[in-house]
């Protein structure tokens, strides 16, 4: 087992039915194999490769912790589960799917809070007003702290958000958002505005190696093969 | 992280033992205060930034709840029990752990659970005569326990606002300023952008909305931006009244009709902030640096010249002792003298004692009202290495 290289892929929804897709093109058929109830493969033709099907956010724990060569999973979740993303992880390739930006979002009603500036002379007022800070709910705490804090906001409080985040405003569980966005649709639905400074990151599924795992020439070159097919 | 918390345990017991033996000979009494807390109520105290650090967990009844990552709120919240408005002067003191979450890994100079001992002094009217008796308090007690040369480092965000206070600007402008103090490249912006008539009329709300917003009739406002959310199909949602979004609007309103900021005010307002040097001949020079703009910071300028007065008097060495007018700048909670002791073994990135005043803080966890507070803690865990390394 020792001397392969460790792919992990997306093992439910979406992102996995896309990476099939992007893999299958590329001339890569990943097949399940083993009695692990279906969470190794490999790859055809690539007896050095052995398939992890995990889920995408361990995906980036894997990443992190060397447990994995290479995977492919969201950039979101990547800088969400890592904060020190570019010393721990490389970028190979982008998948050009799985597409989504991570915003900060208001209340579109809040027609004086147009910036991120805006945002904590608002957030002085709301205290001075209610008594408390101005909640922020969203699943992605770590980007939206390191996000604030570079723009010099901080009066305010994350309430963790595992889903339908875009309706915590209108439910009176928060005052403002992060969240992940494609079109904008479900967000203005929901009565809410990006900000005009408020995207945090444009994300897009990404073939990705960490730095954290024990690598050798020939891994380096095959995981390099293998970006190198991806997407071309 | 070893296994065992503290390194030195008994180390560390017997030194704790000596300070509270100085800080209750002082007049202070000794307290206990809880070492798990509310979360809520920390958290909206300290902000998102220590909320990172702070170990927060939920109890089996889904209460909120975290392990204190200082003692100073802890004691502000012993104080408010026993007195409801908090005005009862008091002095306590405190020797125990606090706990935080080390981002990039705890190890022995940066511990996750660490021991302050500290002293707190609420509702003491004299000001300056009670950041006085606290300095020379820890200083004693450094003394008492092995280290008696320290450098005192101080900053007075009073003189700060006093500063604002005496420039003319509108009062929301003055308010703005004072809050974005912490963050220096955020208050940079906001001088500038108060210095530019072009960027206080900045299109910052619908043209339409912005011409017809009269400043000097903020209860139109609030029929006027609800009539312009019907009409443009946005719902009022969330927490936020039409009313507080109108001020605000009012307020961009106001801005963009002022006269900008006076680029020498500004300027001042720069120079003051990166003034440095010896404590001795700081009023002096933010008396020169004030010379030519005929203002009147001389009730600032007062109380901080007392206050060092009363450190001479208290045995604190000002020949060394540097002011530096940014200091304090990371440390949100202060409102007017903060300062810091640092042993020349550790530097000035580890200082082994810190504290100031922090006269909203009471009012911020419970009191009714604004109650005079000043404190401050030692590092333990410094001043202990201190000791041991300087021994022969």
């Amino acid at each position: 087992m020792s001397g392969k290289l460790v792919l992990a892929l997306p093992s439910k929804g979406r992102l996995m039915d896309q990476c099939n897709a992007a893999l299958a093109k590329a001339g890569f058929t990943v097949a399940k194999a083993g009695p692990a109830r279906g969470y190794k493969g490999e790859v055809a033709g690539l007896p050095d490769v052995e398939v992890n099907f995990v889920s995408s956010s361990e995906i980036a724990q894997f990443l992190k912790s060397g447990s994995a060569h290479v995977g492919i999973t969201g950039e979101d979740l990547i800088h969400e589960t890592i904060a020190d993303a570019d010393q721990r992880v490389e970028f190979l390739k982008p998948c050009g799917f799985g597409r989504a930006d991570v915003v900060v979002a208001v209340p579109a009603c809040w027609l004086d809070v147009r910036r991120l500036s805006d945002v904590e002379e608002m957030a002085l007022a709301y205290r001075r007003a209610h008594g408390r800070q101005v909640r922020v709910a969203t699943k992605y705490m770590n980007m939206t702290r390191r996000f604030f804090t570079r723009h010099g906001v901080t009066g305010y409080r994350i309430v963790e958000s595992l889903g339908a985040t875009e309706g915590a405003p209108a439910a009176g569980l928060a005052e403002l958002i992060v969240d992940i966005t494609t079109t904008g649709a479900t967000l203005r639905a929901n009565g809410l505005k990006v900000l005009d400074d408020g995207v945090i990151l444009q994300s897009q599924a990404n073939l990705i190696a960490s730095k954290a795992a024990a690598w050798s020439p020939d891994l380096d070159r095959l995981a390099r093969s293998i970006a190198a097919r991806l997407g071309a | 992280m070893p296994p065992e918390t503290a390194q030195k345990f008994e180390a560390l017991q017997a030194q704790a033992q000596r300070l509270m033996l100085v800080f209750a000979r002082a007049g202070y009494e000794p307290v206990a205060p809880a070492v798990i807390q509310p979360a809520g109520l920390f958290l909206d105290v300290v902000g998102e930034s220590l909320r990172a650090r702070t170990y927060v967990f939920t109890d089996p009844d889904g209460e909120e709840l975290c392990l204190r990552p200082d003692l100073t709120v802890p004691t502000c919240r012993l104080h408010l029990a026993r007195y409801r408005d908090g005005k009862v002067p008091a002095r306590y003191c405190y020797s125990g752990s606090a706990f935080r979450y080390q981002p990039a890994g705890a190890d022995k100079a940066h511990p996750r659970e660490f021991r302050q001992a500290g002293i707190e002094s609420f509702a003491v009217a004299d000001r300056e005569q009670d950041d006085a008796a606290v300095v020379a308090t820890i200083a004693e007690a450094l003394r008492d326990a092995g280290l008696a040369q320290v450098t005192l480092r101080l900053g007075d965000l009073g003189l700060f606002n006093a500063l604002l206070d005496a420039l003319p600007m509108p009062a929301r402008w003055r308010r703005r300023l004072k809050h974005q103090f912490w963050r220096p490249d955020a208050f940079r912006a906001e001088l500038a952008r108060l210095t530019s008539k072009e960027a206080l009329t900045a299109p910052a709300l619908p043209a339409d909305l912005a011409d017809r917003l009269d400043p000097t009739d903020p209860g139109n406002a609030v029929d006027m931006v609800g009539d312009y959310l019907d009409q443009s199909g946005i719902e009022l949602i969330g927490t936020r009244s039409l009313a507080e979004i109108a001020e605000r609007l009012v307020a961009q309103a106001a801005d963009a009709r002022e006269t900008p900021l006076a680029a020498e005010d500004a300027a001042l307002i720069e120079s003051y902030v990166s003034v440095k040097g010896s404590a001795k001949t700081a009023a002096r020079r933010i008396e020169e640096l004030i010379g030519g703009h005929k203002l009147d910071l001389s009730g600032g300028l007062d109380a901080f010249r007392r206050r060092l007065e009363l450190l001479g008097q208290a045995g604190i060495d000002l020949d060394e002792a540097e002011f530096d007018a940014e200091f304090g700048r990371n440390l949100e909670y202060y409102t007017g003298f903060v300062f810091e002791l640092i042993a020349p073994q550790l530097g000035p990135k580890s200082a082994v004692a810190g504290g100031g005043r922090y006269d909203s803080l009471l009012a911020e966890v419970g009191a009714p009202g604004q109650v005079p507070a000043v404190g401050s803690c030692i590092h333990t865990e410094r001043l202990l290495a201190v000791l041991e390394g300087g021994r022969p």
